[in-house]
C-alpha cells in the first residue's frame, strides 16, 4: 500500500536520508524505533507530504507524493499531497487539538468542511467514535479541560473521522504521563486488531514487541535493519541496533 | 575666610530673589524690550498666506507679502527691525497673549469678540467679503443665493460668521485659504466667502472661478497688542497714520493691487477710533458654558462615526493584507508588505493630504466623509496586518499540520484553524488601537471634517475660551474612550485565565 523507493532528503545542507527503500502492505502494522534524531520521524512525515523530500519515490495507494520546491509549490502538487493525506491519518507527539472547538467540533471539523458530509450523520459518527474511546462524556469540553491521555485518545477519534486507510503514529505517547501511556496504547492496540494499516514511531519497546508485524530500526537516517519483532529482539544482525536496545531496555 | 561663605552665598540669594521680584516692575513696557532686542515679533501665518505673507516663490525661505512691507515700515519707524513669529491663523491671538510675539497682524479683523482679549490699532485697512463660484455658476449671484448651497470659509474669520448668521447656508470650515477654492473648482463646494484680498489672490486668478456679486460687509484690519501695551499701541497708530498721511500704505496697496476707493477712508478712521467707535458685546463673550455643548456633542457623534467606520475599514482590509502576504504569492505578497510598510512609515496627516487634496489633481475628488474612512481605514489596516501577523506566528506550527493532516486546503486551514485562534490573541492589540485610532480621528479636521476637535478649534477660536472648551472637548474624548480601554483590559485577563 505504501512503496518508498531510494529517498533523499536534506534540510538545511544537512544530508538526512541518502536512500530509502521500505514497502509496507495492506493491513501490516510496521513499527519504527531508534535513537531520538535517527530519522523515523521524518520518515512518517515525509510519507503524507508534511515533509518535502528532494529525490526518489513515495508512492500511497497508487498515488506518487510530487517531489517539490518548497518556496512556490504548485497548486497542482499541493492538490496531489492533499488527495495523499485523505488516506492517511496522522496522529501527532504533541496532540495538536484544535483549542478553540469542543472535543465535538475537533472530531466533526474535517469530515464536514473537508468531504462536506450531512452534518447530522457525521456527529452520529464522531459520537460513536468518542465511546468507542471511552470519553463520550466529554463531547463538550475543550480540549485544556482533558488529560494529555484524553487528548490523545480525541486525536486518534479526529483522524479516524475521516475513515483514513493506514494511520501514522508520530511518537504518540512521549509527552504523556508514565499512567496515561496505557490508554493511548490500548486504543491503538484495539485498532491494530480491527486490522487497520498501522505504522508508529515509538520508544515503547514492549509495545512494539506485542502489535508489530514487522519492525523498522533507524539510524542516522538510514534504515539499520528490518525483520519480525521476535527477530529484532532476540538475535538483531547489526552491533548497532543490539547496543541500541541494551541501552533503551535497561531502563 | 570659610565661615564667610555661607553669609556671602545668602547675600546673592537675596539680591537674586530681590532682583526677580523686581524683574516685572523694572521692565517697563514691552515697547522698551523690543528696542533693546533690536526686534518685532509680529505673529502672523505665511501657511497659505498670500497676499498678506506667503513665502516668495522665487526664494521661498523669504517671505513676502503687503503685510510683510507694513511690518518693516513700523519696525523700522520703531528703530528696530521686523521678525515674523509663525502660528496657525485661528491661534495668532493666544499667542499674542501668551507672549509668543509683540503684535498680532494677519487680516485679524477688528471684532468685539476680539477687543476684549487684546488692543487694537487703528484700521490699516478695509476689507470687504467676496463671493467666489465656480465659471458656470448660474443660480448664484451674490449672498442672498447661498440658501441650502455648500459655502466654504476661514475658521474664525467674520466671514464665517455672516454665513452662520444668515442660517440654512450649509458652512464648511477650513483651516487654510488656499483648500476652499481648491474644493470649489472641483465641485466640493458651491461657493466660498472670504476677504477680498484672498481671493483676489487665490479666486480671481484661477480660470475655474468667478466673483459673484459686489463684495459684502465692511470691516476693519487692525494690529493686535496684548491690552498692557497701551504704550506700543499709539506709537504704532502713530507710525499707521503718517503712513497714510504720506502716501506710503497706499503705495504699499496699489503695489499689491489692493487699493479701492473704500481705502481711502482710512485717513477719516483716526477720529472715529478715537473715539472708540466699537462697542463690545459682552454678552457672547460671557455667554454660559452649556450653550456650546450641542456643538460639541455633534462633533462628538461625527468623531464616533468617522472611527467607527474607519475601523471596520481597519479590521477588515487588515485581515486580507495579512492573509495575502502571509499565503499570497509572489508579487502579490511582495505588494502587501510593501503597502504595510509604506503605511506605517509615513505620517498619516500627509497620507490625508494626499488623500484629500493630492487625488483631485489625478482627477480623483473624494467628499470629507470618505477621505475621512479610506484615510483613517487604510492607515490602521497596515497596524491590524500586524497585529494578525503576530497573532498568527504566535499559534503553533502543530496546529496548521494537523489541519493539513486531516485533508483540510490551506485555506480551509487558515479560515477555520489558524485566523479564529490568531484573532484572540491579536483582539486585545485591536482594541487598543480603536482607542488610538479614535483619538487619531481628530487629524481629520484638516480635510473639511467638523468632528469634535474642529469643533473646539471653531468655538474657542472665535470666543477665545480655549481652556474651558479645551477642558470640556477633552473630557469628552476620555469618556469615550476610557470605556474601550476598561473592555481592552478585560479583554487582555480574559484571555490570560483562557486559551479559548
Amino acid at each position: 500500500m505504501i512503496r518508498v523507493r531510494d529517498l533523499h532528503k536534506h534540510y538545511e545542507g544537512h544530508q538526512l536520508f541518502k536512500g530509502i527503500n521500505l514497502d509496507i502492505g495492506k493491513g501490516e502494522v510496521v513499527v519504527f524505533i531508534g535513537p531520538s534524531g535517527s530519522g523515523k520521524s521524518t520518515f512518517l512525515r515525509c510519507i503524507n507530504g508534511l515533509e518535502y523530500f528532494q529525490q526518489g519515490q513515495i508512492i500511497v495507494d497508487d498515488i506518487e507524493l510530487p517531489s517539490i520546491d518548497r518556496l512556490r509549490p504548485e497548486t497542482k502538487d499541493l492538490e496531489t499531497i492533499r488527495k495523499v493525506r485523505l488516506k492517511l491519518g496522522m496522529v501527532f507527539q504533541q496532540f495538536n487539538l484544535f483549542p478553540h472547538m469542543t472535543v465535538l467540533e475537533n472530531i466533526i471539523e474535517a469530515p464536514i468542511q473537508v468531504l462536506n458530509t450531512d452534518r447530522a450523520a457525521t456527529i452520529q459518527n464522531a459520537l460513536s467514535l468518542l465511546r468507542r474511546i471511552n470519553i463520550e462524556q466529554k463531547a463538550g469540553s475543550y480540549p485544556e479541560e482533558l488529560s494529555g491521555g484524553e487528548q490523545q485518545r480525541v486525536a486518534i477519534a479526529r483522524a479516524l473521522a475521516m475513515k483514513p486507510e493506514a494511520m501514522l503514529f508520530d511518537e504518540p505517547t512521549s509527552s504523556l504521563d508514565p499512567e496515561m501511556v496505557g490508554e493511548v496504547l490500548s486504543v491503538i492496540k484495539d485498532l491494530v486488531n480491527e486490522g487497520m494499516t498501522t505504522l508508529i514511531a515509538t520508544h515503547e519497546m514492549s509495545f512494539a514487541r506485542e502489535v508489530a508485524d514487522r519492525v523498522v530500526v533507524f539510524d542516522s537516517g538510514d534504515i539499520l535493519e528490518t525483520g519480525p519483532p521476535e527477530e529484532i529482539f532476540t538475535s538483531p544482525k547489526t552491533e548497532r541496533t543490539r547496543i541500541f536496545l541494551s541501552r533503551v531496555l535497561k531502563q | 575666610m570659610m565661615k564667610n561663605i555661607p553669609r556671602v552665598l545668602s547675600l546673592f540669594i537675596s539680591l537674586a530673589v530681590l532682583l526677580l521680584w523686581a524683574a516685572p516692575f523694572a521692565s517697563a513696557s514691552s515697547l522698551e524690550k523690543i528696542r533693546q532686542r533690536g526686534y518685532l515679533l509680529w505673529g502672523s501665518d505665511a501657511e497659505g498666506g498670500a497676499p498678506y505673507i506667503f513665502p516668495d516663490p522665487k526664494d521661498p525661505s523669504k517671505l513676502i507679502g503687503f503685510e510683510v512691507e507694513l511690518a518693516d515700515e513700523i519696525a523700522r519707524e520703531l528703530g528696530v527691525t521686523a521678525k515674523q513669529a509663525q502660528n496657525a491663523w485661528d491661534s495668532l491671538i493666544p499667542a499674542l497673549m501668551r507672549g509668543d510675539s509683540d503684535i498680532a497682524m494677519n487680516g485679524i479683523e477688528i471684532t468685539p469678540q476680539r477687543e476684549k482679549e487684546v488692543l487694537f490699532s487703528l484700521p490699516y485697512y478695509i476689507y470687504t467679503e467676496q463671493l467666489v463660484v465656480k465659471k458656470d455658476e448660474t443660480s448664484i449671484k451674490g449672498v442672498d443665493d447661498l440658501k441650502g448651497k455648500k459655502v466654504g470659509t476661514l475658521s474664525g474669520t467674520v466671514a464665517q460668521d455672516i454665513l452662520m448668521n444668515m442660517g440654512g447656508v450649509d458652512v464648511k470650515i477650513y483651516s487654510g485659504q488656499v483648500e476652499p477654492y481648491e474644493d470649489l473648482a472641483i465641485g466640493r463646494l458651491d461657493a466660498v466667502l472670504l476677504d477680498l484680498p484672498i481671493a483676489a489672490y487665490y479666486g480671481k486668478p484661477n480660470p475655474k472661478l468667478k466673483y459673484a456679486g459686489l463684495p459684502v460687509g465692511e470691516g476693519f484690519y487692525g494690529i493686535a497688542v496684548r491690552k498692557e501695551d497701551r504704550e506700543l499701541k499709539e506709537r504704532i497708530d502713530e507710525v499707521l497714520s503718517r503712513l497714510v498721511s504720506t502716501g506710503r500704505l497706499k503705495d504699499i496697496y496699489v503695489k499689491w493691487d489692493l487699493w479701492n476707493e473704500k481705502q481711502a477712508k482710512l485717513a477719516g478712521l483716526e477720529k472715529l477710533f478715537q473715539e472708540k467707535g466699537y462697542v463690545s458685546l459682552e454678552e457672547s463673550k460671557k455667554a454660559p458654558i452649556y450653550t456650546f455643548f450641542p456643538a460639541l456633542l455633534k462633533g462628538a457623534g461625527i468623531t464616533v462615526f468617522i472611527s467607527v467606520i474607519s475601523m471596520a475599514l481597519a479590521v477588515t482590509l487588515g485581515l486580507v493584507l495579512t492573509v495575502i502576504r502571509l499565503y499570497g504569492r509572489p508579487p502579490l505578497s511582495n505588494i502587501a508588505t510593501g503597502y504595510i510598510e509604506i503605511y506605517r512609515g509615513t505620517p498619516l496627516l500627509i497620507q490625508l493630504y494626499i488623500l484629500y487634496y493630492g487625488l483631485p489633481n489625478i482627477g480623483i475628488s473624494l467628499n470629507p466623509l470618505t477621505a475621512a474612512f479610506l484615510g483613517l481605514g487604510m492607515n490602521y489596516a497596515a497596524y491590524e496586518a500586524e497585529l494578525y501577523r503576530a497573532g498568527i506566528s504566535a499559534v503553533p506550527k502543530g496546529q496548521m499540520e494537523a489541519a493539513l493532516s486531516l485533508g483540510m486546503t490551506r485555506g480551509i486551514a487558515v479560515r477555520r484553524v489558524i485566523l479564529p485562534q490568531a484573532f484572540r490573541i491579536a483582539l486585545p492589540g485591536v482594541t487598543n488601537d480603536f482607542i488610538a485610532l479614535f483619538k487619531d480621528s481628530s487629524l481629520v479636521s484638516v480635510i473639511a471634517m467638523v468632528e469634535l476637535t474642529k469643533t473646539y478649534g471653531i468655538l474657542a477660536a472665535s470666543t477665545l475660551r480655549f481652556f474651558e472648551l479645551g477642558l470640556i472637548a477633552a473630557l469628552l474624548y476620555f469618556a469615550m474612550s476610557y470605556p474601550l480601554s476598561l473592555l481592552a483590559r478585560g479583554l487582555e485577563d480574559k484571555l490570560k485565565r483562557s486559551k479559548r
